[in-house]
């Protein structure tokens, strides 16, 4: 009996203490997410009353030549780049850090230091250094002989490789970077050694011991990526090319600005805000199965 | 013969290190160094790598001619009501999570780990249409009030870390006759403190760099911080697409020093602080 009224009183404490918590899942994501939901069956210009429109708005979303198809390919292609190109650029630079060397903690800074800072300050850079005409990497391509040098943000094409280039700046790298340094540090050190008496090289020891000790926090590395690339898509994009060119890079999170809040296409915009939803849950659930496996929650 | 290869390692080593410092820090000295420049020297082809006249009156011209210092104004209040508001709230969501037995634990620790990846774009529409309704569009509320509610993703880290203090301190207070209150605010927090510091300084990052929030929920010039006063505080009067690219380089400028130190003197608790996203130690 004592016990019980114990346990009683222990359960309302603990439910004090997250009540914070559960009145901001209510009204800043839970209610949002199942709002969401419902005006997106709606056509609404934010004046006046939504009206009803069934499920028209993902009818016209999948309609052929959609901005919202073009989307989801810009979202597909930048997840893949930006994933791919996060991941070797720290796995690389970690593998430098881990040289026995001095110093290190001034290559550390320098190598992490661009992920702290504004997305926006490092667009400005970026524009200026893929500019066509005055841009100092193009000029550093004609020096080496490259003069037919492509017009980097502002062609269909070229855009991609320009924003892969970028990636290697953004927070995402650095949070991976730190990751596989710690990783590395983790590989049995009699390993190495049992290799260097058999005579393999850096390389022969690179894919034969690290890559198969390090793959787990590979694998975490590039799920924990994907979702990354949702949340920072926009803020690497919309100050770079704001989308363009012609529509190029207008990922999901750009097309969903655009609707709501340039064009007030409340219903349409929580249709897109729906299937994005959708999409990183997909992507959660991949990252719980996998953490289960990997990380220690505990 | 093995010490002339070890040398030739080290060399290469070295090589290597600095070659990828350099392409690092390009963007950063690239920012800088446009910032010393005229409008028509940005424009300069070939460009140089140094300005051959700094022009260090970009910087008078920004903070004095400029909005610079009311965006800095209102960068900061973001960043210390948000610290303010996550540190108590999330701390306190987090120390059941960590530290008590109660009904439906498990479900709402994971139902906490889910909301961390919702991005906030899928949540942004009905968010607005909350505070349309209470009016607070174009003011910085919006963007402060929510981190009084507690952020998930500080939740986590601030569970992680009250899980390393022996529980036996609170079963011991208990029997003192603390109440769960006490034991939090008298016990938890003063062991906590390096976890305290590394969530007040990834969120002032954070605050510091957030673009997307303030897009959406402000209007007025006035109201801006930092990263929407740089993006669009530049252009030349009247033409959208002009912009008066040596001022907004001298503004870039001074919006990465902060960062940069900031991580120059946390790097210990920002390091913890990112790894600890639950990897196997």
């Amino acid at each position: 009996m004592v016990n019980r009224a114990k346990g009683i009183k222990e359960n309302l404490w603990a439910y004090g203490f997250l009540s914070p918590w559960f009145v901001g899942f209510l009204v800043f994501t839970g209610g949002p997410i199942i709002a969401s939901f419902v005006l997106s069956l709606t056509r609404w210009n934010l004046l006046g009353t939504p009206e009803f429109v069934g499920l028209q708005n993902y009818v016209s979303m999948f309609s052929i030549g959609s901005g919202f198809v073009n989307s989801l390919r810009a979202t597909l292609i930048y997840t893949v780049i930006s994933v791919a190109v996060a991941i070797f650029s720290s796995l690389f630079m970690a593998v430098l850090l881990n040289f026995n060397v001095k110093f290190l903690g001034i290559f550390r800074f320098c190598f992490f230091v661009p992920a702290v800072m504004p997305s926006v300050a490092m667009a400005f850079a970026f524009q200026l250094i893929f500019h066509q005409q005055m841009g100092i990497l193009n000029y550093g391509l004609s020096q080496i002989g490259i003069t037919a040098a492509p017009n980097w943000l502002n062609d269909t094409f070229w855009v991609w490789p320009s924003l892969g280039i970028v990636t290697i700046f953004t927070y995402s790298t650095g949070q991976m970077m730190l990751i596989f340094s710690a990783a590395l540090k983790e590989v049995p050190e009699q390993l190495y050694e049992a290799c260097d008496m058999e005579g393999a090289n850096f390389f022969q020891r690179f894919i034969h011991v690290t890559i198969p000790c390090i793959s787990p926090i590979i694998l975490f590395n590039v799920v924990v990526g994907t979702v990354n690339s949702f949340n920072s898509a926009f803020s690497i994009i919309f100050p770079l090319t704001d989308g363009g060119p012609a529509n190029e890079t207008n990922v999901l999170s750009l097309e969903l600005y655009n609707q709501a809040f340039r064009m007030f296409n409340m219903g349409y915009a929580s249709a897109v805000a729906v299937v994005l939803f959708l999409i990183v849950g997909a992507v959660a659930i991949v990252q719980f199965r996998i953490s289960k496996n990997v990380v220690n929650y505990d | 013969m093995i010490k002339n290869k070890k040398l030739w390692l080290l060399i290469l080593q070295y090589a290597l290190l600095i070659l990828v410092a350099l392409f690092m820090m390009f963007p950063i000295f690239w920012i800088f160094s446009n910032s010393l420049r005229t409008l028509t020297g940005i424009s300069q082809f070939p460009p140089r790598l140094f300005p051959e006249e700094p022009q260090f009156s970009n910087y008078i011209e920004v903070l004095y001619n400029s909005n610079a210092l009311v965006y800095f104004r209102n960068t900061m209040t973001l960043i210390v009501g948000n610290t303010i508001g996550t540190l108590l709230s999330s701390s306190i969501v987090a120390y059941p999570l960590a530290r008590m037995n109660f009904r439906g634990k498990n479900f709402f620790f994971a139902l906490i780990l889910s909301t961390m990846m919702v991005p906030t774009v899928a949540v942004i529409i009905p968010q607005f249409i909350i505070f349309r309704e209470l009016g607070w569009l174009d003011s910085l509320r919006p963007m402060i009030v929510p981190s009084f509610f507690a952020f998930p993703y500080n939740v986590f880290l601030f569970r992680q870390f009250f899980l390393t203090i022996p529980r036996s301190l609170d079963e011991a207070a208990m029997i003192d006759g603390c109440n769960r209150w006490q034991i939090f605010s008298l016990l938890v927090v003063p062991l906590a403190k390096p976890i305290f510091i590394t969530i007040g300084v990834l969120s002032s990052i954070w605050w510091w760099n957030e673009l997307f929030q303030p897009l959406i929920f402000v209007q007025s010039n006035n109201l801006r911080p930092l990263t929407t006063g740089a993006l669009l505080g530049f252009r030349v009067q009247g033409q959208q697409h002009l912009v008066q690219w040596n001022l907004q380089m001298a503004m870039a400028t001074l919006m990465i020093i902060p960062p940069m130190f900031l991580y120059l003197f946390a790097q210990r608790y920002i390091t913890q602080g990112i790894k600890s996203t639950g990897i196997k130690e």
